[in-house]
């Protein structure tokens, strides 16, 4: 019932909050851009005036992508079939899991980097914004609250990343051998499959338990002004062993709602041909609505984290 | 007594080969010809064999020596050259243990008395030789030197005790856990040809030349093993001993391979592949891949009935796919009538697995089984045409195979993205074209790459643009008398040139050596496309000067075509203008470039080089058109998908941070 209540505030708060979620939206759309200029003045330059144009339009050009492909540098080589509807969802998730993005161009990587450092000031402004009597957006409260805790939140951020990266190590060193052993030795892929499976799964779930007492950390800190990273990060775990049903439930009920987010935005993408200006268009329209919507609900697992937090203190 | 002995175990040899042979009317002369006794010790990994080997001089010259190969011993230490070569190409084993290594060793090799040989110890009399790399350590190939010269026409028969020590799976060969896969693993002759032995040392990207005969194979191991190998299973007699011996035969071959494990799950169907032709398909599946019966089953079927249907029909009564062990690298090769598949547990419609791969390799069926090419020397004449067989049949049988990816090993398809038969080879071409030439040793090219490149996907693409060069028709009657023509023979590259030279009813060599023994690169592109209207006549003209109005909306359209690489073919181009009206024109392909001028009602819309898409070697398609009007809703719309993947993984991503 805990979980539901404070789903519901969180809900009522990222609600009234919504310009923020817009402006949110739009530094992630404003962010993006800048990488888009040079890919879509690439993809004008192999198209150039090639009839490849007109069937890029129809459906997917296989032999002129592979042209591209053969040719590709830098940012290019992410232009791939991959990355149509439901594929950039899982190219991202693999990345994200089995730590591709190591891999991803160096611009992108660099980008990403900073992207994530940015997110962690607006962090700080989020908060700030959700701390108000009244939430509401405004942007000079919005960046001063930001600004105040930057500092922090990027201790706690690089403090996460040593947890994800001795989970990362332990899985990789110790149990990754131990798998590769039993595929070695197995009679057919279906173990070795299973087994794989079965460690994304668990460093996903792993991973999104550190990103889950982080938040609490990030909302302790601002609500209780917690200076130290340690002792937030100490008390951040103590609360969620403490009301494992409360946080992992909300969190859970959250993650489920982003996942029925996208997984309609992929069976409505798929719906739209994409074959003239106004489904293009349409398909466009589509795309950032479901990223305002992915971003609505990252909000409204701060605002219900949040709310939970308070209710439990 | 001694004579009595010698003529009695001749009689005997002759007959234990010959009687099989009468009862079934062979395709061809049987060259080298195969009785052997098997037994697989699965405790030791072990085989230890009896082989009598019928071998005739077929050509006119005499030889007082035969070379073999024993491909095992390429196994049998990290400095072969098979292994030394393949470390090069960053495929070194590593891990291998002493009981890991393979080797087949020859106990005894004697001549047995026949009306032109007495008996004769041949053992004192081998020596390993290295007719390609000088390696020392190289006992892949030996020779015997005999007491008198096997005269044409003269038959030898040798009786030889060898065993193999199976290695760890390795190229196609080797045993994981209870799965057996046995390819060259016996002493196997060279061929002799042109007064000289043809019998390369093993390599790492070669595969494999003999000559055709019988194979009259006697396999005794647990009983529990199932066993599948090129040719006909005629009996299994249970031994009581734990262990069963299985007979098989089958003539008209130039090589047996076998598997044997006892987790195979068999299927056996007759199937009629055309009116009154019938061959058996047995499967053996990994049992984890029991839902894939149909679509390997129906793999096979479409494969034997186009097969026949473009190259001639299937002659063998057997055809046996394997599906391959986990971990046994065995997946992907051909053998005669036998042949490995290649599954992974989860596909889906739309993804050409089982099937690309099944259809290959039955292929080879045709291309190195029953066209029996030089495949060290010639590779491109097995891999290149196969890969064509497998390709035409694949898209003749199905639909164009969706883009897949795999996500935590789980296959997914884009619908959108259909794979064009156009594509296929021609990524790899065009970043390998300059580095070797068709025509080369297989184990001569620059690198591995270069050698796949050349050997399976430049030889494809060369056949699919003769296809579409001469057309269709006189190209499918041309592959398939090639094909039936050099049934059971060893065709050289000329022998090709000739064929398609008589259906093309003038001399093509013109076409295939800038293709075979050439490295350049085919490149067609529109260079300009222009349309002005038309210039008024204005001036002095034979002492008049003239002002003259000319046609409203008449235009002055040009269009460039230009040759940006040195491969010469003559193309057609397509001029599109915006009123519809089309002018085809050809071009010679000779020089650089060529103009086209043209004055009509209407400018031009777009202008098409090679417009039917026969140059499927051209290394870029895309400047092959160009429109007046470029399409500018193209690049909006894939970085538009772009960047919405950009902006998910900029926010999912942020898992990372606050």
């Amino acid at each position: 019932m805990k979980i539901f209540i404070n789903f519901g505030k969180g809900f009522m708060t990222t609600g009234k909050t919504t310009k923020m979620v817009l402006f949110l939206f739009v530094i992630n759309l404003l962010f993006s851009l800048i990488l888009a200029v040079p890919m879509y003045n690439s993809l004008k330059n192999s198209l150039g005036a090639s009839e490849a144009g007109n069937r890029m339009v129809e459906s997917f050009d296989y032999i002129w992508w592979e042209e591209f492909r053969d040719e590709a540098q830098g940012l290019e080589t992410t232009f791939t079939p991959s990355i149509i509807g439901k594929g950039a969802i899982l190219t991202n998730l693999e990345s994200l899991i089995q730590m591709r993005f190591f891999s991803a161009p160096p611009i992108l990587i660099g980008f990403g980097l900073l992207y994530i450092i940015l997110h962690t000031f607006l962090a700080g402004g989020i908060l700030s914004t959700f701390n108000q009597d009244e939430p509401r957006f405004a942007v000079k409260e919005f960046l001063q609250g930001a600004g105040s805790h930057f500092l922090r939140f990027l201790a706690l951020m690089l403090f996460s990343w040593l947890f994800l990266f001795a989970i990362g190590a332990f899985l990789h060193n110790a149990i990754l051998p131990i798998i590769d052993d039993i595929s070695s030795d197995s009679y057919s892929e279906v173990i070795p499959f299973l087994l794989m499976l079965a460690l994304n799964v668990i460093a996903f779930f792993l991973l999104l338990f550190v990103q889950m007492v982080f938040d609490y950390a990030r909302i302790k800190a601002v609500l209780e002004d917690e200076n130290n990273v340690l002792k937030a990060t100490g008390k951040a775990f103590r609360f969620v062993f403490k009301h494992p049903f409360s946080t992992l439930g909300l969190f859970y009920l959250i993650f489920f709602l982003n996942i029925a987010v996208t997984v309609i935005y992929i069976l409505v993408k798929e719906t739209i041909p994409q074959s003239d200006v106004l489904t293009v268009l349409a398909a466009f329209f589509l795309q950032q609505l479901f990223i305002f919507a992915l971003i609505w609900i990252r909000c409204l697992l701060y605002a219900s984290q949040w709310e939970l937090y308070r209710y439990l203190k | 007594m001694f004579k009595k002995y010698q003529a009695f175990s001749f009689f005997l040899a002759l007959l234990l080969f010959l009687l099989p042979a009468a009862s079934q009317e062979t395709f061809c002369k049987q060259i080298a010809n195969y009785t052997m006794d098997v037994k697989l010790d699965t405790e030791a990994k072990m085989i230890k064999a009896t082989e009598i080997l019928s071998w005739t001089n077929d050509t006119g010259y005499s030889t007082n020596e035969l070379w073999f190969h024993l491909y095992w011993n390429a196994f049998q230490n990290n400095m072969s050259t098979f292994l030394t070569e393949a470390e090069r190409r960053g495929r070194s084993v590593s891990g291998f243990k002493k009981d890991d290594w393979g080797y087949c060793r020859v106990e005894s090799i004697k001549v047995v008395a026949n009306p032109y040989f007495q008996e004769y110890d041949l053992m004192p009399f081998l020596e390993f030789r290295y007719p390609d790399v000088e390696n020392l350590y190289d006992q892949t190939v030996f020779s015997a030197r005999l007491p008198n010269a096997v005269r044409p026409g003269q038959t030898i028969l040798l009786r030889i005790e060898f065993e193999s020590k199976v290695p760890r799976p390795i190229s196609r060969t080797g045993v994981y856990k209870d799965y057996y896969f046995i390819a060259q693993w016996f002493p196997k002759i060279g061929v002799f040809q042109d007064g000289r032995w043809n019998c390369h040392q093993y390599h790492s990207a070669s595969e494999y030349f003999a000559d055709y005969g019988t194979y009259n194979v006697r396999i005794t191991l647990p009983s529990t093993f199932v066993v599948g190998t090129t040719g006909e299973h005629r009996e299994k007699i249970d031994n009581r001993d734990g262990t069963a011996t299985h007979h098989f035969y089958q003539h008209s071959v130039h090589d047996f391979a076998w598997t044997a494990s006892p987790r195979f799950l068999e299927y056996t169907e007759n199937y009629e592949f055309a009116p009154g032709k019938q061959t058996e398909i047995t499967l053996l599946l990994q049992p984890e891949h029991e839902r894939l019966k149909d679509r390997y089953l129906n793999a096979v079927k479409n494969a034997i009935k186009y097969s026949s249907l473009f190259y001639g029909d299937y002659p063998y009564s057997t055809a046996t796919c394997v599906d391959p062990a986990y971990n046994s690298r065995s997946g992907g090769m051909e053998y005669p009538t036998f042949f490995t598949g290649g599954a992974y547990f989860l596909t889906w419609k739309g993804i050409p697995r089982p099937e690309g791969v099944t259809i290959h390799e039955f292929g080879h069926g045709y291309f190195y089984g029953l066209v029996g090419t030089n495949e060290f020397e010639n590779a491109w004449m097995d891999e290149g045409f196969t890969s064509f067989l497998d390709t035409e049949v694949y898209y003749t049988a199905y639909k164009e195979p969706l883009y897949n990816r795999s996500f935590f090993g789980i296959p997914v398809t884009f619908k959108d993205v259909k794979i064009p038969i156009e594509s296929d080879g021609i990524s790899s071409h065009r970043q390998t074209y300059n580095m070797d030439v068709l025509q080369r040793f297989a184990w001569e090219f620059l690198e591995g790459g270069s050698y796949g490149a050349n050997s399976y996907s430049k030889a494809e693409l060369m056949l699919r643009t003769l296809k579409r060069f001469m057309g269709e028709d006189i190209f499918a009657r041309m592959i398939k008398a090639y094909s039936q023509r050099n049934w059971f023979k060893h065709p050289q590259p000329r022998d090709f040139y000739t064929v398609v030279s008589e259906f093309a009813g003038r001399d093509m060599s013109w076409f295939l050596d800038q293709f075979v023994y050439g490295s350049d690169k085919l490149d067609y592109a529109i260079g300009k496309i222009s349309s002005d209207r038309e210039k008024k006549p204005e001036g002095w003209f034979d002492g008049e000067y003239i002002k003259r109005e000319i046609e409203a909306n008449r235009y002055q359209s040009e269009v460039i075509v230009r040759r940006l690489g040195e491969v010469k073919l003559p193309v057609e181009i397509l001029v599109v203008f915006e009123d519809g009206n089309e002018v085809r024109e050809t071009w010679d392909g000779q020089y650089r470039w060529k103009r086209f001028v043209y004055q009509q009602p209407s400018r031009v819309q777009k202008a098409v080089v090679d417009p039917e898409f026969k140059l499927v070697l051209d290394i870029n398609r895309t400047n092959n058109s160009q429109m007046r009007k470029p399409n500018r809703l193209a690049p909006f719309k894939w970085v538009s998908n772009w960047l919405s993947w950009l902006q998910h993984a900029l926010e999912f991503f942020t898992i990372l941070g606050g």
